[in-house]
């Protein structure tokens, strides 16, 4: 009994390596597999044709998991969000390293207030600067620089901001852009001092 | 009240079809719920939070009476063990 098991498995193990090396090829690996484990089958029946229906009560206890499914993700996406609006964060200043060389025109990214947040430092063509949290509005994708239009834009619904304060020039964003307050301090360093939401209710 | 086997059955049947299609519709109603919370937590109004969160609650509730307690009159037990007074007696 103990032989013909150690057989049995010794087979098993050989056709699954050979099924897992094999290049598609050969045989149908399922025929293999099922031929290796005949004696298991007997002892523990397994029909695939059997597994592969499912019965309408099936259904509906699947449909009833989704349903609950969907409820806790929207709970707790708005147990989450509620969270968030009351937590009071604070904004230490933090320099943003290389904004003094960036060239009117032109964009960068750095990291606020967190390291985890990332924001985009516009400096226009008139040479002022203007920072937004880089997360658009209405999905939270990142938003670029267009040079060519100087404006954000989102590249996942096209939707556009302004560079020079945020708002919403077209598309599905219903708000505003994150505004981070900046300075510029002694030698032309540019600090980030805070970040305002823009739009939006502040709390619940 | 006698109900033919033939008739009980097709009764039963077209409670779980009806009970299918109404998840199906129920499940579709709490995916748009839930996509309106997200866009509604993303530009801040939170106020439609919580009327988006007690229509996705009341949509689950009656999912699971269709699920636990809606069953077709022609059976006799009911999940709560209640006997039906009007259910053919089994020989």
């Amino acid at each position: 009994m103990a032989n013909s098991l150690k057989t049995d498995m010794k087979n098993l193990n050989e056709t699954i390596k050979r099924v897992m090396t094999d290049d598609g090829g050969g045989v149908s690996d399922e025929r293999d597999v099922r031929e290796a484990t005949a004696r298991s089958q007997h002892d523990f029946p397994y029909g695939r044709g059997e597994e592969a229906q499912v019965t309408r009560r099936e259904f509906c206890n699947f449909l009833a998991l989704t349903s609950t499914a969907l409820f806790v993700s929207a709970a707790g996406f708005a147990a989450k969000a509620a969270l968030d609006a009351r937590a009071s964060v604070s904004f230490a200043p933090s320099r943003v390293e290389g904004a003094e060389s960036l060239a009117p025109g032109s964009a960068m990214n750095f990291l606020y207030p967190s390291e985890k947040d990332t924001a985009i430092l516009v400096r226009d063509a008139e040479g002022q600067y203007h920072a937004y949290g880089q997360k658009c509005t209405h999905l939270a994708c990142p938003v670029y620089y267009e040079r060519a239009h100087a404006r954000f834009e989102c590249p996942c619904h096209e939707g556009a901001f302004d560079i020079k304060t945020g708002n919403v020039l077209y598309g599905p964003p219903p708000r505003p852009l994150d505004r981070i307050e900046l300075e510029v301090r002694d030698g032309g360093e540019v600090w980030a001092t805070g970040r305002v939401p823009g739009g939006g209710e502040h709390a619940i | 009240m006698q109900v033919s086997r033939r008739g009980a059955g097709r009764g039963h049947a077209a409670v779980f079809q009806a009970r299918l299609i109404l998840l199906v519709m129920i499940n579709v109603a709490q995916l748009w719920i839930l996509s309106a919370a997200v866009e509604a937590a993303l530009a801040r109004h939170y106020s439609l939070l919580v009327p988006l969160v007690v229509a996705s609650g009341v949509c689950w509730l009656i999912a699971l009476s269709i699920v636990l307690w809606w069953r077709p009159v022609s059976r006799r037990y009911t999940s709560t063990g209640y006997v039906r007074e009007s259910a053919p007696q089994r020989k």
